[in-house]
């Protein structure tokens, strides 16, 4: 078989458990991560150690991790508990509740199985550092017989007639080349030795790190952190937010006021964009003004404000219009809980109740009359009549409640509310998150160094027979013997370059 | 809409090259394999077109965003990574009977695109939450990260193909697939690329998450169910590495990955969560 047509075609590393060797493969286990010896440093056996430095257990845990999960996107965690566990018998209730499996990825098994990943890791970690860092320091021999066995037809070459200065070429070839360059004479062979990419060892454990990073973040967040909300109506300030798990007050220790909120839509009436201007608050100064989006937070001391929702509510000016039979309507601007003197003058009304969406009907007043003689009359206007009379049920609106002329002979008429907006914000506090960015990046780099670098070792032997030189080039690979065997190809072809050139001409 | 007139021909290229492949594998004729290869470059080089005019069009009609907005859109390029994927691994093993398993895959996908009922191939605006760079990078690394696993999943079944071929049996279509050797190596390399590609997609998502939802995760179903492909291949990784598990196994493990990442992708549309826009 053709080795290098079919396999590792891709960048990619992989330590082949082969023996078809020759050039490729490192007569050293290939083991990313090499045990060293299943005992504590100390050197006494230790069944904790044991059991945490396994990869049986690392493994075990990740599909127990896994299958968690699948549970806790199956049975509802927050939204629809209510109506799940209504179906559920007395007993499997109890069994759901004391198994926290409506809370799972919150709950005191889920992160015990945390813990057991993290003392997986560090364990492994540390197990296997020592190892490692053997390897990485080792110097190997120059003089190795082993990588020669079995040696590819390229990576021997002959010269025929060598400069003089041979192991000065290879040598300061090497040197240049790859790191550790070592050289020896044996008999009528000299042997040279380098290696590059010693770095790529470290790579699984940088990985490793990042995910204990990741872990620490997630933690930091969940004790020193908070998750809240705050609805802010324009013009309002608030200096207290909700916290959406335990239901309490938060005090932030400034003031957030909501200046503007605004909202676009599509032609289709999707919508296009919320924007809330709001403006940060210290001891009643302005202190900073933001535009929140949607993926466009801000943070002020610590607090990030996300624009997560959206609602209007009534505002402070009420336009009505009061018509009379056989007179020009009269409209009028008035402020709700406000006595106003009727057009004839029989008593005051007031706006009691105002909605700015009833019954998906649109605004709603309720209008109070006081006459100067008789009983107090209360009626719902609509701004939609029209809207009112599709939606409410016939006997409803031919009751008094709802009869805009009640109190007659005046007909109240609303031709408009002044509505407001407010602005739904998330407020988070999370310092952790820091912390779980770099973890992410450490995470990227070493699955990078893991996969995609290799540690190289190369061995260049010189045999003088009689007047030629016969040059071989080996060696071995932590990972992709492909990848080896295109770099040996090189190697050989650069030093028979560089060995046919003769500096006298 | 001249990109849903291209993409609905593309659909049919990839099944022409689906025939060409399988042609060649059953009669063994190098002849149809060119062919297959050219018709999937044809389907490919169309269908990056018409992802680019559908890009363009968009603008046109002034909701102007890249073309990865909802579940028609991510179907059209997952086809493209996975044919794209395909033709970089038959380029560099200068072996054509992948194609044969990988190319119903990308015909699947554009069918269930282009047919049914509930997808609509309209460009549609850009609703708040998805208004943001890291839909981009957040969407090609997913979906390398699928493509991968796809390819596993039909080096897979190659590989339990191959376990019927003997010396006695005279298959030519299974003698042509390449040893199991092979197949495990390059299977193990897609899962690697795949585990790397998840891994930045998971990346993005989080940190696209912490501005958008304000939190990097919040255990949403498709998070979730991200994470559990992502624990499946990790576990695959550290058995292959570690213990040494070969052959058999890892094919058995990468099946169950590759559920995961379906799961991912299509089941999680029948759970509530913040990813509603991808039905």
């Amino acid at each position: 078989m053709n080795r290098g047509s079919d396999v590792g075609f891709f960048v990619c590393p992989y330590p082949i458990f082969d023996t078809r060797t020759g050039s490729g493969f490192d007569p050293e286990p290939v083991l990313l991560h090499m045990p060293m010896k299943r005992q504590s440093p100390k050197g006494r056996p230790n069944i904790v150690w044991a059991f945490f430095s396994s990869v049986k257990l690392t493994v075990a845990l990740l599909i127990i991790l896994a299958t968690a999960s699948v549970v806790g996107t199956l049975i509802p965690q927050t939204e629809g508990v209510a109506q799940f566990a209504q179906g559920l018998s007395p007993a499997m209730l109890k069994l759901f509740v004391t198994l926290d499996l409506f809370d799972v990825y919150h709950s005191l098994w889920f992160r015990i199985l945390l813990g057991a990943l993290t003392a997986n890791i560090v364990i492994c970690s540390l197990d296997r550092f020592p190892g490692t860092w053997k390897r990485f320091t080792s110097r190997p021999k120059p003089d190795r017989e082993k990588p020669f066995q079995d040696l590819a037809e390229e990576q021997t070459f002959v010269i025929h007639h060598p400069p003089a200065d041979v192991t000065e070429r290879v040598h300061d070839y090497l040197a240049d080349k790859y790191r550790k360059p070592r050289a020896r004479e044996v008999g009528t062979e000299r042997y040279f030795y380098g290696e590059k990419g010693g770095y790529s060892l470290f790579g699984v454990y940088l990985v490793h790190m990042s995910v204990l990073c990741i872990l620490v973040g997630g933690l930091v967040g969940s004790f020193l952190g908070f998750e809240a909300y705050v609805n802010i109506v324009e013009g309002q300030t608030i200096d207290t937010v909700v916290s959406r798990k335990e239901r309490t007050p938060i005090k932030l220790g400034f003031g957030v006021r909501c200046d503007n909120f605004t909202v676009d839509f599509y032609e289709n009436g999707a919508p296009k964009e919320y924007r809330a201007e709001v403006t940060f608050m210290v001891d009643g100064k302005r202190a900073k003004q933001e535009t929140l989006l949607v993926n466009h937070p801000a943070t002020f001391k610590g607090v990030t404000f996300y624009q997560s929702n959206y609602g209007t509510v009534p505002g402070n000016a009420v336009h009505l219009s009061i018509s009379q039979q056989g007179k020009a309507p009269i409209s009028m601007q008035v402020e709700p809980k406000t006595p106003y003197p009727l057009p004839g003058g029989e008593g005051t009304f007031s706006i009691v109740d105002l909605r700015s969406n009833i019954m998906d009907i649109g605004p709603a007043a309720m209008v109070s009359v006081h006459p100067e003689d008789g009983e107090e009359i209360n009626f719902w206007i609509f701004e939609y009549r029209d809207r009112a009379k599709k939606i409410l049920p016939g006997p409803m609106l031919n009751s008094p409640k709802f009869n805009a002329s009640a109190y007659g002979p005046y007909t109240f008429v609303l031709t408009g509310l002044e509505t407001r907006y407010y602005t739904g914000l998330q407020a988070n506090k999370d310092p952790g998150v820091s912390i779980v960015w770099m973890g992410c990046f450490f995470m990227v780099i070493g699955l990078f160094v893991t996969f995609f670098t290799f540690h190289r070792r190369v061995w260049v032997r010189v045999s003088d027979q009689g007047q030629d030189l016969v040059v071989s080039v080996a060696g071995t690979s932590s990972k992709n013997p492909v990848g080896l065997e295109r770099e040996l190809n090189t190697l050989a072809r650069s030093l028979e370059k560089l060995l046919h050139k003769d500096p006298r001409i | 809409m001249i990109n849903s007139i291209i993409l609905s021909y593309t659909t049919f290229i990839y099944f022409l090259a689906f025939f060409l492949y399988l042609l060649f594998m059953v009669m063994g004729r190098a002849g149809f394999g060119r062919l297959a290869t050219l018709v999937t470059l044809l389907g490919l080089i169309a269908q990056s077109f018409a992802i680019v005019f559908r890009w363009i069009e968009s603008y046109q009609l002034g909701i102007g965003h890249a073309p990865f907005s909802n579940l028609y859109e991510s179907l059209i390029f997952f086809t493209w990574t996975i044919i794209f994927l395909y033709m970089i691994v038959e380029w560099r093993t200068k072996n054509r009977t992948l194609g044969t398993f990988v190319t119903p895959l990308a015909f699947l996908a554009m069918a269930y695109a282009s047919f049914s009922p509930g997808i609509s191939s309209k460009i549609q605006p850009l609703v708040p939450a998805l208004k943001s760079n890291w839909l981009i990078s957040h969407v090609i690394t997913c979906f390398f990260g699928y493509a991968a696993f796809g390819l596993s999943f039909a080096l897979s079944l190659m590989y339990l193909l191959k376990q019927r071929d003997t010396p006695l049996r005279q298959n030519l279509f299974l003698r042509l697939i390449p040893g199991q050797a092979i197949l495990d190596e390059l299977n193990y390399q897609m899962i690697v690329i795949g585990f790397l590609m998840l891994t930045l997609g998971i990346i993005t998502g989080s940190v696209w998450a912490h501005s958008a939802w304000g939190s990097y995760w919040s255990w949403d179903p498709k998070e979730t169910w991200s994470l559990i492909t992502w624990l499946i291949y990790a576990s695959i990784i550290h058995s292959r590495l570690v213990r040494g598990w070969r052959g058999k196994r890892i094919v058995f493990l990468s099946f169950i990955g590759f559920c995961c990442v379906l799961f991912t992708y299509f089941g999680v549309n029948y759970l509530a969560g913040l990813h509603s826009y991808a039905k």
